[in-house]
């Protein structure tokens, strides 16, 4: 096993099996870290806990809900608002965190009480809004307040609301990784099939495991509405509580981050037959494959090349002007889960950048065999790195690019790497077509920022050039292209508006007829 | 060009491009593998393609992409005869049950629940 040892974990042998070099020849039956494991005592992970898995990442995208957190205040706090999943209502779900604010002398005479009187006082400081989860933490677990038990007591006080509860402390699992698991294992439980929708469609999905960050759903919603879909439910970017307790209708499951939402597809699958399909929402050739792949399940396979013709021929030619000015940059790919596996394969393609690294925080070996397989050969892949092994890593690597989350991106930042977001995004939506040009956009600016010739320059002994300006992003990223490359009329630079979300809001969608009267009539 | 090469090719375009071979637990690999590769063969032989359940319709789906992507990257597949293809598929189907399944390190394939 060509295993990776890093000078800083020496300590901590046990560290030495969570990252592999693959080196030429190495397939994934000779070459793959552990994952999914408890953090070793003295290495300074980066995860998360399973509560905030369950509420951040999954519970809180939804959009027309109360979500409260039943703990101190600390563990909501570290949950509100630091990610980017937008909705259409005026991003309620964002705006308002909920919290029962549990102290001292509840840990000693018990919360329930506590827990009773917040809810009701949430649900008439908003009287239109009439769903709520409530998620356990870890002082609540332990003092065992039975949640369930509050919640039907309200539900019966109360016959117009509806409460799920999530029962996730945050030691219910090794990383955040273990909230998404429970907290798709009770939804479906707890919630699918206890209300019928109505199917408008003869072409029915759910579209499972998307988050909507800055928009990505809203920009697949209006590929699948242009395709005459019915998304029932997305689960759970930008969706209605109610939309998701019909996802038992279905006829296919498409599902994007199967990282944080397959348990549910699966599921589905062996309790009612509905299909598992996977799909990469990111690059134009995976996202075109996956709208052909839907169209095809359906029989409506044109439209979806319609899709795909109309909206490569507008913005292939911008992806293209970045493609060149990015060939051959070497970029550090260390997201929390499932982009390392989305964006590896992509990324090479259609920028012509070079994966030189994959990390996860909190993905399973299921999500390194994807990444290892899309990454080439000299690639190293880290499971649950350490803050001082990212640095050792990045002092070795050097790369010109790396797409983490805020926390190792600020630290990266220090080391003079550059950073995008890969949780939240800098400038998103990153799916779709357009939104492939944003993150190559993105990735643009951030390797060529001027910012980062200035940062090496030490005013304090450094001689300072006086005769020359300001070096442009521009200047930077063409200095070595070719004379024809740069006066190619047909590639340009991105021409999107600063927000291409908000308008999708107000499109029609054609009616396309449906194929029989009887199905007409459900 | 050998067959050595050629399955490597195959190999190589499922492992960067699909994700249907890596379910999270083996027997769901298993049923993947079967499905998607069986009608894969089929339809790169000129064969009918049953598909009864909203299932197989899914496997299909990967399938004809499959085929589709292997037809247009791969020109020496039109030079083999339906025989050739098939004992290519079968080792094509051979080499991802081992890769993705039985010579796999992941220590999740085995675990009893989702
Ligand atoms: S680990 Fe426990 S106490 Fe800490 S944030 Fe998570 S739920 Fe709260």
């Amino acid at each position: 096993m060509p295993y990776h040892e890093f000078e800083c974990s020496k300590v901590i042998p046990e560290r030495k099996q969570h990252a592999v070099i693959k080196g030429a020849g190495e397939d994934l039956t000779s070459c793959l870290p552990k994952g999914y494991l408890n953090t070793i005592p003295g290495s300074i992970s980066e995860r998360g806990c399973a509560y905030c898995g369950a509420k951040h990442v999954i519970g809180t995208p939804m959009k027309d809900v109360i979500h409260i957190s039943h703990g101190p205040v600390g563990c909501t706090y570290d949950t509100w608002q630091t990610k980017r999943y937008i909705s259409d209502n005026n991003n309620f779900q964002l705006k308002y965190t909920f919290a029962t604010d549990v102290k001292e002398k509840h840990i000693v005479f018990g919360a329930e009480k506590v827990l009773k009187q917040n809810i009701i006082e949430a649900f008439k400081a908003f009287p239109e809004i009439k769903r709520m989860t409530i998620y356990q933490t870890c002082a609540t677990a332990l003092i065992g307040d039975d949640i369930e038990a509050i919640a039907q007591e309200v539900m019966d006080e109360m016959p117009d609301v509806d409460i799920f509860v999530c029962n996730s402390p945050g030691f219910a699992g090794p990383s955040q990784s273990g909230g998404h698991h429970k907290i798709n294992i009770a939804w479906l439980n707890q919630k699918v099939g206890t209300l019928e929708p109505k199917i408008t469609s003869d072409y029915v999905i759910n579209y499972v495991g998307e988050y909507n960050i800055q928009g990505d759903q809203e920009v697949m919603l209006d590929f699948f509405k242009r395709m005459g879909i019915q998304v029932l439910s997305t689960f759970t970017g930008n969706s209605s509580y109610d939309d998701l307790r019909g996802m038992h209708r279905a006829h296919l499951n498409v599902l994007e981050c199967a990282r944080s939402a397959e348990y549910l597809c699966d599921e589905l699958r062996a309790r009612y037959g509905i299909p598992r399909l996977d799909i990469d929402g990111f690059g134009f050739e995976a996202l075109g494959n996956s709208l052909k792949k839907i169209g095809l399940f359906f029989g409506i396979e044109d439209r979806a090349q319609a899709i795909i013709d109309e909206e490569t021929a507008k913005w292939k030619p911008q992806l293209d002007w970045y493609k060149e000015r990015l060939q051959g940059k070497r970029v550090c790919l260390w997201p929390g889960g499932s982009k390392l596996w989305h964006w590896a394969h992509a990324i090479q393609a259609e920028m012509g950048v070079k994966v030189i690294s994959v990390y996860t925080k909190f993905g399973h070996q299921g999500d390194m065999e994807k990444g290892i397989s899309r990454c080439g050969e000299g690639a190293l892949a880290i499971d649950d790195p350490n803050e001082l092994e990212g640095q050792e890593a990045l002092r070795m690597l050097k790369p010109d690019v790396i797409f983490t989350g805020k926390r190792p991106g600020e630290v990266a930042k220090k080391m003079r790497v550059p950073y995008l977001n890969a949780h939240a995004y800098h400038n998103g939506p990153y799916k779709g077509f357009e939104g492939w040009v944003r993150f190559a956009r993105d990735i643009y600016n951030a390797i060529y920022s001027p910012i980062y010739q200035l940062s090496g320059v030490d005013i304090s002994k450094d001689e300072i050039a006086t005769d020359k300006g300001f070096v442009t992003r521009r200047m930077l990223s063409d200095a070595g292209l070719s004379d024809e490359i740069k006066s190619l009329p047909t590639l340009t630079e991105y021409t999107g508006k600063y927000d291409c979300v908000t308008d999708l809001r107000g499109r029609t969608y054609p009616d396309f007829e449906r194929k029989t009267a009887a199905t007409a009539a459900e | 060009m050998d067959d050595a090469t050629k399955l490597e090719q195959l190999v190589d375009y499922i492992m960067q491009n699909c994700l249907w071979q890596f379910n999270s637990r083996a027997k769901d690999r298993r049923k993947q593998n079967v499905g998607v590769l069986t009608k894969t063969a089929q339809i790169l032989c000129d064969e009918p393609v049953d598909n009864p359940t909203p299932l197989d319709k899914c496997y299909w789906v990967d399938a004809v992409c499959l085929a589709r992507a292997y037809r247009e990257r791969y020109p020496w597949l039109a030079t083999m005869d339906k025989t050739a293809i098939k004992t290519l598929m079968q080792k094509l189907h051979e080499r991802m049950d081992w890769l993705t399944i039985d010579g796999s390190l992941n220590e999740e394939l085995t675990v009893q629940h989702y």
